[in-house]
C-alpha cells in the first residue's frame, strides 16, 4: 500500500504539471511530491523494520529493507533538486533560454523521471525493473537535451544510443538468466519466473555456463547506466550539458539506482557461481573506473565534467565495494549511496548556481570565489572536501569501512591501487578547487545568494556530517538491507 | 563412389555426349540471351543459331598472330577448350555417372576452370599491348573476388551430402525431399549466380557487346586474336557459360538427371538439361536487360555480397543439422 | 503442424532476420535500409507467430502483434520522416567501405555460431540451435553503429541490436513475461520517437544534424 502511494505521488504530480500551464507553485508542488516520497520511503522502512517485506499490486511491487532504503535515498535528492525547480525556471524564462511550455515539461520529465527511478527500485520482477530504468533513460533524454543547444543535443544524442545499446545487452543478460531458470531442472518449465526471490531461491541450480554469460552482459549493460568504464564515455557529456537540478539527480541517484540491479543480480550470481567469478568481474571494471577517472581528471577544463568523472570515479568505488560482497561491504556501499547523493547534488546545483552568475564552466575563468561570493564559494568547498572523504563527513566512514572490508577478504592489493587512484584524484581535484575558490580579496559588496539555495544545500551538509558522526538511525536499516543481498 | 555403378561404355558415351552437348549448347544459350535481350528491347534480333554461324566463319578463316607474339598465344585457345572440355566430360550433367565420377571433386572442377582463365589471361599479357594487360589484371581481380564465393557456397550445399565430390552431390539433392534447408538452397542459390554471372563475364559486371575498350573485361584480353584462334576461344567461353549454367542448375534443380544406366533414360537427360539451362539464361538475360554495368570499384561490393550470402548458407545449414 | 514444417518454416524466417541485417551492410541508399529494417521487423513477427502455433503458447501469439506494429510499421514511418527532412539520401563513405563491411560480418557470424555453443548445449531444439543467427545480427547492429556516419545509420544499427536480442528472446525462452515483452517493444518505439524528434529538433534549429560534424564535445 506504502509502495503504491509512493509511486502514485510523483506520477499525480505529473499528470498535474501536463494539464496545468506553468505556474511557480507548480514548482513549489513538485518539490512538496518529492517530501512526500521522502516521507514515504521513511514509513516504508520503518514497516519492513518491523513486519517484513511488503508486497503490493498482486505481487508486482516488492519492498524489502534494501527497496526502503533505495526509496529514501531516491526521495531525499529528489527534493533537494526539485526545491530548485521554481528559483531554476523562474531565471531561465527571465533570461529567455525557456519558455513556459518548456518550463512544464521540464517538470512533467522530472517526475515521470522520479516515478520511474521509484518503479525500478521497488519491483518485484527483473524484467519490470529492466523496464523502469529503460524508461529512464527515455525520460531523461529530454531533460539532457532541455536548453536546446548544439552541445546539448550532441549530449543528448551520445547519451541515448550508448545507453540503449547498455541497455539491449542487459536486457540480454536478463533473458540468459530466465534461460537458466527454466532449464534449472527444479519444478516443470514454464513455471520459472523473473521475480528476484524465486530466482534467489532456485539460484543454486542455475547452469554455470549460461550465468557466466549472463552475469558479463548484465555488468556491462547496467555497468552502461552507472556509468562504469569501458562505457562511460556518455557520463560526463550529458552532466555537463544537462540544467542543473537534472545533473544533481541523475549523477546522485539515477547511477545508484542502476547499480542497485546490479546489486541485485550480484545476490543471484553469488548464489548459483560462487563469489568469486562475480567478484572478478567487478574488481576489473571498478579498477578500470578508477583509473580513467584519475587520468581524465588531471586536466580537466570544465568544473560541472569534473564533477561527472569524479561521479565516475565514486561508482568504481561502489563497484570494488560490492567485489568484496561481504554485509559490512554492502552496508558501507549503501551509505556511500546516500552520502554520494547527497553530496553530488550539493555540487551539481552550486556549480549551476555559479554558472549562472559567472556565465561560464571553464575553470581557468572562474577565480576567487570565496572572496566575491561567500556563501556559494563555502559551500562549494564545503561539498568538495565531502567528496574527497574528509571526515566528519559520512563518505570518510563509508570509504573506510569499504576498504576494511575488501582488506577482510583478502583483496589488499586492491585497496592499494584504489588508494593510489583515489590519491591522484584528490591532488587533481584540489588543485581545481583551488583555482576556483581562492585568491582574490574580499570586498564588502557581494551579491546575496538566494535563500532557496543555501538552506537546502547546507541542510543537505549538515546531514552528511550528521550521518558520518553517528550512523544512528541508519545503522540497523543498512545493516538490514545489506543482509539482503549479502546474507 | 558405389561399385555397382553403371559400366564403362556407359560412363564413356554419357560423357561424350556431355561434350558435345556443351560444344553446341554453349554457343546455343548465348544466342538464346541475345534473342531475349532482343525482344525485350522492342527488336526481332539476330536468330538463335547465330553464334554457332559465326562460329563456322571464324574457323575457315586464317589465324593472325601478333609478331612479338609468343607460344603462349598460339597454345592458349587450345588449353581452354582442352581444360573447359574436360572439366564439362566429368561434370554430372546428364548423368550422376560421368567418367572419372571418383575424380569429379568441387576443387578439381573449379581448378580446371581456373585454369582456363589463367591461360587467356597470360595470352592477353603476351603480345604487350595496354588493353591486352588491362584485361587480364580486371579478369584476374575479378575471378579472384569470385572464387571464396564459389567455393563456399557449394560447399553449403556439400555439408548435407558429406562430401564435396560434384555427382554424389546432385544424387543426394535427388534422394532427399524438397523442403529440407530451404533457406541454405535460397542463399546458396543466389550467390551462386552472382558467382557466375561474374565467371562469365555478363551484366552487370561486364557487357559482352561493348566496344569501349575502356569499359571492356574478358573481351579486352581477346582483342588480339582473329581468324580460327578467336574461333576457338570464343568456343571456350561458350562452353564456360553452358558449364557454369548447367552446374548451378543440377545442383539445385537436379530432377531429369539419368542415375541409372539406361540409355533411353540418357536421352531424356539430355532434354531436361537443355530446358533447365534455357530457363537460366532467359533469367540471367532478363536480369541483363534490366541492370547498369556497375563501375569496375563496386565489382568487389557485389561480389563480397555474395560471399557473405554463402557463408550465410554455411552457417545456416551448420545451425540447423 | 507437422515437425519438418515448422524448422523449415522456423529456419526461413530466422535467416531472413539475419538476411535483411546483411542488407543493411551492403546497400548504400537511406532508404533501402530502412526497407530493409520494416522486412526485418515482419521477419521477426513470423518467428514469433512461427513459435506460438508450434508451442501453442498464447502469450507469444499476443506478443506478435505488437512487434509487427512496432517493427514493422511505426518505426520504418518514423525513420522515413527523418530521412524526408534530410536531402542527402546516401550513406556517403562510411568509416568501413562496403566490401570490407561484408567481409568483417561474415566473420562476425562466424564468431556469434562458435560462442552460442554452451547456450545450445543447454537445451537443444530445432529453436536454439538457431540462436547463433540473433547473436550475429546483434553483432551486425554494432559493427553498423560503431563504423557509420549518418545519423539514420547509427539508429538503424541500435534497432538491429534490439531486434537480434528479441530474436533470441523468442528462440531461447520462447519469450519472457509478456508485460516484460511489451515493455521492451514500447521502449523500442519510444527510443525511435525520442531520437527521430532530436533529430528533427537539431534539423529545425541548427540546419543540420550530421553525425561528422558533432565533435564540439571532448575531453
Amino acid at each position: 500500500m506504502l509502495s503504491l502511494l509512493a509511486l502514485a505521488v510523483p506520477l499525480l504530480m505529473g499528470v498535474i504539471a501536463l494539464v496545468v500551464p506553468w505556474r511557480r507553485w507548480i514548482g513549489w508542488g513538485s518539490a512538496f511530491s518529492s517530501a512526500g516520497v521522502l516521507g514515504l520511503g521513511v514509513a516504508l522502512c520503518v514497516t519492513t523494520s518491523s513486519h517484513g517485506p511488503v508486497s503490493a499490486l498482486h505481487g508486482m511491487l516488492r519492498a524489502d529493507a534494501l527497496s526502503s532504503f533505495m526509496v529514501v535515498v531516491i526521495g531525499t535528492v529528489s527534493l533537494l533538486a526539485t526545491l530548485q525547480t521554481p528559483r531554476v525556471m523562474s531565471q531561465e524564462i527571465a533570461a529567455g533560454t525557456t519558455n513556459p511550455r518548456l518550463a512544464s515539461y521540464y517538470v512533467v520529465l522530472m517526475q515521470a523521471f522520479i516515478t520511474c527511478m521509484l518503479t525500478a527500485v521497488l519491483a518485484a520482477n527483473l524484467g519490470v525493473l529492466w523496464v523502469a530504468i529503460e524508461a529512464t533513460t527515455i525520460a531523461t533524454t529530454f531533460l539532457v537535451s532541455h536548453h536546446r543547444t548544439k552541445k546539448a543535443i550532441e549530449a543528448s544524442w551520445k547519451y541515448v544510443i550508448l545507453c540503449s545499446v547498455g541497455i539491449a545487452l542487459a536486457f540480454l543478460g536478463t533473458v540468459l538468466v530466465y534461460f537458466a531458470a527454466l532449464h534449472a531442472g527444479v519444478g516443470t518449465p514454464r513455471t520459472a519466473s523473473l521475480n528476484w526471490t524465486s530466482l534467489m531461491a532456485i539460484a543454486p541450480h542455475l547452469n554455470h555456463g549460461v550465468m557466466r554469460l549472463a552475469i558479463t552482459l548484465l555488468v556491462l549493460g547496467y555497468g552502461t547506466k552507472v556509468g562504469l568504464a569501458p562505457t562511460h564515455s556518455w557520463l560526463a557529456d550529458a552532466h555537463s550539458q544537462a540544467p542543473a537540478p537534472v545533473s544533481a539527480l541523475m549523477s546522485g541517484v539515477l547511477l545508484t539506482v542502476a547499480f542497485y540491479a546490479l546489486l541485485r543480480f550480484k545476490a543471484i550470481a553469488d548464489a548459483a557461481l560462487g563469489p568469486a567469478f562475480p567478484r572478478a568481474l567487478f574488481i576489473i571494471v571498478g579498477l578500470l573506473s578508477l583509473v580513467v577517472a584519475a587520468v581524465l581528471l588531471i586536466a580537466q577544463r570544465d568544473y560541472k565534467r569534473m564533477l561527472a568523472y569524479s561521479s565516475v570515479e565514486h561508482m568504481g568505488l561502489l563497484a570494488l565495494g560490492a567485489a568484496a560482497g561481504s554485509s559490512l561491504a554492502i552496508a558501507a556501499v549503501l551509505l556511500h549511496m546516500l552520502g554520494h547523493g547527497l553530496t553530488k547534488s550539493t555540487l551539481f546545483i552550486s556549480s549551476g548556481e555559479i554558472a549562472h552568475a559567472e556565465g561560464t564552466t571553464e575553470i581557468a575563468k572562474v577565480t576567487a570565489l570565496l572572496a566575491r561570493r561567500p556563501v556559494l564559494g563555502a559551500i562549494f568547498g564545503c561539498a568538495l572536501l565531502a567528496l574527497l572523504g574528509f571526515p566528519p563527513f559520512s563518505l570518510f566512514i563509508s570509504e573506510f569501512t569499504m576498504a576494511r572490508a575488501e582488506v577482510n577478504v583478502g583483496l589488499w592489493w586492491v585497496v592499494a591501487s584504489s588508494l593510489v587512484c583515489l590519491s591522484v584524484i584528490f591532488v587533481a581535484m584540489t588543485n581545481h578547487a583551488r583555482h576556483l575558490l581562492l585568491g582574490g580579496e574580499s570586498s564588502t559588496a557581494v551579491p546575496l545568494s538566494a535563500r532557496s539555495v543555501v538552506v537546502p544545500l547546507v541542510t543537505a551538509l549538515v546531514a552528511c556530517a550528521f550521518v558520518g558522526v553517528s550512523a544512528w538511525p541508519l545503522l540497523t536499516l543498512l545493516h538490514a538491507a545489506a543482509h539482503v543481498v549479502a546474507p | 563412389m558405389t561399385h555397382f555403378g553403371p559400366p564403362l561404355g556407359y560412363a564413356i558415351i554419357a560423357s561424350i555426349l556431355q561434350v558435345a552437348l556443351i560444344v553446341l549448347g554453349g554457343p546455343l544459350l548465348m544466342g538464346l540471351m541475345a534473342k531475349v535481350r532482343a525482344r525485350a528491347e522492342g527488336r526481332v534480333g539476330a536468330p538463335i543459331h547465330q553464334p554457332l554461324r559465326d562460329l563456322r566463319k571464324l574457323m575457315g578463316k586464317e589465324g593472325l598472330r601478333a609478331h612479338h607474339s609468343s607460344v603462349v598465344l598460339a597454345v592458349a585457345p587450345l588449353i581452354v577448350l582442352g581444360s573447359t572440355a574436360l572439366a564439362v566430360a566429368i561434370s554430372p550433367l546428364v548423368t550422376t555417372h560421368p567418367l572419372l565420377s571418383a575424380s569429379a571433386d568441387l576443387f578439381v572442377i573449379v581448378y580446371l576452370l581456373l585454369t582456363g582463365s589463367v591461360t587467356m589471361a597470360l595470352a592477353g599479357l603476351d603480345t604487350g599491348t595496354a588493353f591486352g594487360g588491362m584485361g587480364s589484371s580486371r579478369a584476374i581481380t575479378v575471378g579472384a573476388l569470385a572464387e571464396p564465393a564459389l567455393l563456399v557456397a557449394v560447399i553449403a550445399l556439400s555439408i548435407q551430402a558429406r562430401t564435396s565430390n560434384l555427382p554424389a552431390i546432385v544424387a543426394d539433392t535427388i534422394n532427399h525431399p524438397v523442403w529440407t534447408s530451404t533457406p541454405t538452397r535460397i542463399l546458396a542459390l543466389v550467390a551462386l549466380v552472382i558467382v557466375v554471372i561474374a565467371e562469365t563475364g555478363r551484366l552487370p559486371v561486364d557487357n559482352p557487346n561493348t566496344h569501349l575498350e575502356l569499359t571492356m573485361i574478358h573481351e579486352a584480353m581477346t582483342l588480339e586474336y582473329a581468324g580460327s584462334d578467336l574461333g576457338l576461344v570464343t568456343l571456350g567461353a561458350a562452353m564456360r557459360l553452358g558449364l557454369l549454367f548447367a552446374l548451378v542448375m543440377n545442383l539445385f534443380v537436379p530432377w531429369g538427371v539419368a542415375t541409372g544406366r539406361s540409355i533411353p533414360w540418357l536421352l531424356a537427360a539430355v532434354v531436361f538439361l537443355a530446358l533447365k539451362t534455357s530457363l537460366l539464361a532467359v533469367v540471367v538475360s532478363l536480369i541483363e536487360v534490366h541492370s547498369a554495368k556497375l563501375r569496375l570499384f563496386r565489382v568487389p561490393e557485389l561480389l563480397a555480397g555474395g560471399f557473405v550470402l554463402a557463408v550465410l548458407a554455411v552457417i545456416t545449414q551448420l545451425a540447423t543439422r | 503442424m507437422s515437425t519438418s514444417f515448422y524448422v523449415g518454416a522456423l529456419e526461413l524466417t530466422t535467416g531472413a532476420v539475419l538476411v535483411c541485417a546483411v542488407m543493411t551492410l551492403w546497400r548504400r541508399q537511406v532508404r533501402t535500409i530502412v526497407t530493409m529494417l520494416r522486412f526485418q521487423g515482419v521477419a521477426l513477427a513470423a518467428v514469433a507467430g512461427v513459435l506460438a502455433w508450434h508451442e501453442h503458447d498464447v502469450g507469444l501469439a499476443i506478443t506478435a502483434a505488437p512487434v509487427l506494429a512496432v517493427k514493422g510499421a511505426l518505426v520504418p514511418w518514423l525513420l522515413h520522416r527523418v530521412i524526408r527532412l534530410d536531402p542527402r539520401s546516401r550513406e556517403t563513405a562510411p568509416l568501413i567501405n562496403v566490401p570490407a563491411s561484408l567481409v568483417s560480418s561474415a566473420f562476425l557470424i562466424v564468431v556469434s555460431y562458435v560462442v552460442c555453443s554452451k547456450l545450445t548445449a543447454l537445451a537443444p531444439s530445432a529453436a536454439s540451435r538457431l540462436v547463433p543467427i540473433g547473436v550475429a545480427t546483434v553483432l551486425v547492429g554494432y559493427f553498423m553503429l560503431v563504423t557509420r556516419r549518418r545519423s539514420v545509420s547509427q539508429i538503424v544499427g541500435l534497432l538491429l541490436v534490439d531486434n537480434g536480442i528479441a530474436l533470441v528472446t523468442f528462440l531461447l525462452t520462447a519469450g519472457v513475461p509478456l508485460i516484460v515483452e511489451l515493455g521492451a517493444t514500447l521502449d523500442v518505439l519510444l527510443v525511435v520517437v525520442v531520437l527521430q524528434v532530436l533529430v528533427v529538433n537539431a534539423g529545425a534549429r541548427h540546419g543540420s544534424f550530421d553525425l561528422d560534424e558533432m565533435r564540439e564535445l571532448h575531453d
